[in-house]
């Protein structure tokens, strides 16, 4: 995936001079091929990412089209304040790449971590926010980043998981994309890294529908909505907390057209405990295969008084 | 015999301080004292520095000026009337429900360059504006009006890191050294020792003026801005908070209290009582 963004960048950024990438000192190796392709086009604004995100708003004003990249622990987080008032409010085109999001820093602790990213840009308005799932979805991502003319937020969280789609999904800012069709009265509803975990344990069950979301704001409400009429049961998943994520704008829509069961499956209000690999972490926040499947059985107890319903 | 006298000339100090306080009075709004002692910064720039093409506040090649202290911004409204890109209306109606000027800078008033009053943020935007033009080979300037109180934030320092750095010769920052923040003096609040010598230590070229003499502000910028360096310039203007007003100079309370008939019509009277004679 990050092979993906990277080249896509390179491509764009070669045709089109105006594309500035900005980095906080971060994305060693990452880059490599953009500084060697485009020199000019590279800034490194030094450890400083309050600054950087304010000579984007400059830069985009003065014509530029600027791509800032960070860690999502600090972009969009620590200059949340200067993407709201700097560039939002003004509607720039300035694109946020918030890499390594969700647990991906697993073993450097919460510092790195970023599970409230989604929540934070949610409230704001004008922005744009795009979470893919795998190589195909990031693509797809960079090309609707490069046409939009409002900010953007582009979630890179796990990226070397392997690709959920067998080609280029054609959807478009607000779409979601389904990946499995079925009949069961639960669906399934996940972004980035989740969705692939998604189709493993829809598995489990008897004919689940499966749906990517690789933009969460804006999100559809047409096909929301048509799917939580069309189902007794919605899954959510997603490496980000159960605040103000995609289970979080799922459950906005359902209640407000189509009220229906909705199960969010994300992190639960909560910093990561120990150190780990990336596995151990999903783990610990109960997000591996075996810990969803528990959470939506529970679920279905819940819903139905046994498993056995769906 | 008539006394010879030069004609009056545009942006005159105190006419603006008569706009900020017919605004001020109008909203019955604070922050005067901050708008007051910058009057005459803004005042030699948009006389004799700002290259607005064809008076067009969005025209691409225009000079920047970004205040980002923004809780002046009355005194740049007031220069803005001068341009007559305020009317009177946008004056007198200042605060009303339904308008536009509001109090601190806001980039969606055409004129003004960015949203500020959060502090710490216009500078950085000034920055990358003033990238943008190098990048452009234009030969745009940004000048960039940041407060004493204001250089607490951190983001500033980032700012001026990164000017130098990327060797900014097209962008000026004014600190307006009113001494004054909003609970005190910069030496009770937070101690900011030789301004112009950290300025100097990150790579400016930097002077010190006294930011209520035209003149010497005039001479200043030219000479600043005609070095042959590349290093990005500052000026550190000294100022006195509510300049002009002789109850409100060196008083932190202007910069809360709201004007009332009487403070009003004093303050007016002294700023008229002193008028320059001018042709009729």
């Amino acid at each position: 995936m990050r092979n993906a963004f990277s080249s896509a960048l390179v491509a764009a950024a070669k045709l089109d001079p105006r594309i500035l990438l900005l980095t906080g000192d971060h994305g060693y190796a990452l880059f490599d091929e953009f500084r060697k392709a485009c020199p000019d086009q590279y800034i490194n604004a030094g450890i400083a990412e309050q600054n950087m995100v304010g000579v984007a708003a400059g830069l985009a004003k003065g014509g530029f089209r600027p791509f800032v990249y960070g860690l999502s622990a600090f972009v969009p987080i620590r200059v949340l304040e200067q993407i709201k008032l700097d560039v939002c409010y003004e509607q720039l085109p300035v694109v946020f790449i918030g890499d390594g999001a969700g647990v991906v820093y697993s073993s450097l602790g919460s510092s790195h971590q970023s599970t409230e990213d989604i929540a934070a840009l949610r409230a704001i308005p004008n922005i744009t926010i795009l979470s893919p799932a795998d190589r195909y979805e990031m693509t797809q991502c960079i090309k609707l980043a490069l046409i939009s003319d409002r900010p953007v937020y582009l979630r890179m969280g796990k990226a070397d998981l392997q690709p959920v789609h067998e080609s280029l999904p054609d959807f478009q800012v607000g779409d979601l994309c389904n990946i499995k069709h079925g009949t069961n009265k639960m669906c399934f509803i996940a972004t980035g890294s989740m969705v692939s975990t998604a189709i493993i344990v829809s598995k489990e069950f008897e004919d689940v529908s499966v749906w990517s979301a690789p933009c969460i704001k804006p999100l559809n409400i047409d096909t929301v909505i048509d799917i939580t009429r069309s189902h007794q049961l919605i899954v959510t998943l997603e490496e980000h907390s159960v605040y103000g994520g995609l289970g979080s704008a799922v459950s906005e829509i359902a209640t407000g057209y189509a009220p229906t069961w909705i199960c969010r499956i994300g992190i639960q209000d909560r910093f990561s405990q120990f150190c780990g690999n990336y596995e151990y972490l999903i783990q610990e926040h109960k997000l591996d295969i075996d810990s969803v499947l528990v959470q939506i059985e529970n679920f279905l107890f819940h819903c139905y008084g046994n498993r056995e319903s769906v | 015999m008539p006394r010879e006298s030069a004609p009056m000339q545009k942006f005159d100090p105190k006419k603006l301080r008569q706009t900020v306080l017919k605004m001020a009075y109008a909203g019955s709004t604070v922050h005067i004292g901050c708008a007051f002692s910058i009057v005459e910064i803004l005042a030699v720039l948009y006389r004799s520095h700002l290259n607005l093409v064809n008076n067009n506040p969005e025209d691409p090649l225009r000079d920047y000026l970004v205040l980002s202290k923004g809780h002046g911004v009355m005194a740049q409204y007031a220069c803005m009337h001068e341009l007559g890109w305020l009317t009177d209306d946008d004056i007198q109606n200042y605060f009303h429900d339904g308008t536009v000027l509001k109090g601190l800078s806001d980039a969606h008033v055409k004129g003004l360059e960015v949203s500020s009053g959060s502090l710490g943020h216009g500078l950085s935007i000034g920055v990358g504006l003033a990238l943008a033009a190098k990048r452009k080979h234009t030969n745009q300037r940004c000048f960039a009006i940041v407060g004493d109180g204001e250089i607490n934030e951190g983001a500033i320092w980032e700012a001026l890191l990164f000017a130098a750095h990327f060797e900014l010769s097209n962008l000026l920052v004014i600190v307006d050294k009113n001494g004054y923040q909003a609970m005190g003096t910069t030496d009770e609040v937070m101690s900011l020792g030789n301004i112009a010598d950290k300025f100097r230590a990150f790579g400016f070229e930097t002077r010190e003026v006294n930011g209520h003499d035209e003149l010497e502000l005039d001479r200043v910028i030219r000479d600043l801005m005609n070095l042959n360096s590349k290093a990005p310039r500052a000026i550190v203007a000294h100022t006195v908070k509510g300049k002009g007003v002789s109850f409100m100079e060196d008083d932190n309370r202007w910069h809360y209290t709201r004007l009332n008939e009487d403070t009003y019509k004093s303050a007016i009277a002294e700023l008229k009582s002193e008028e320059p004679l001018s042709i009729s």
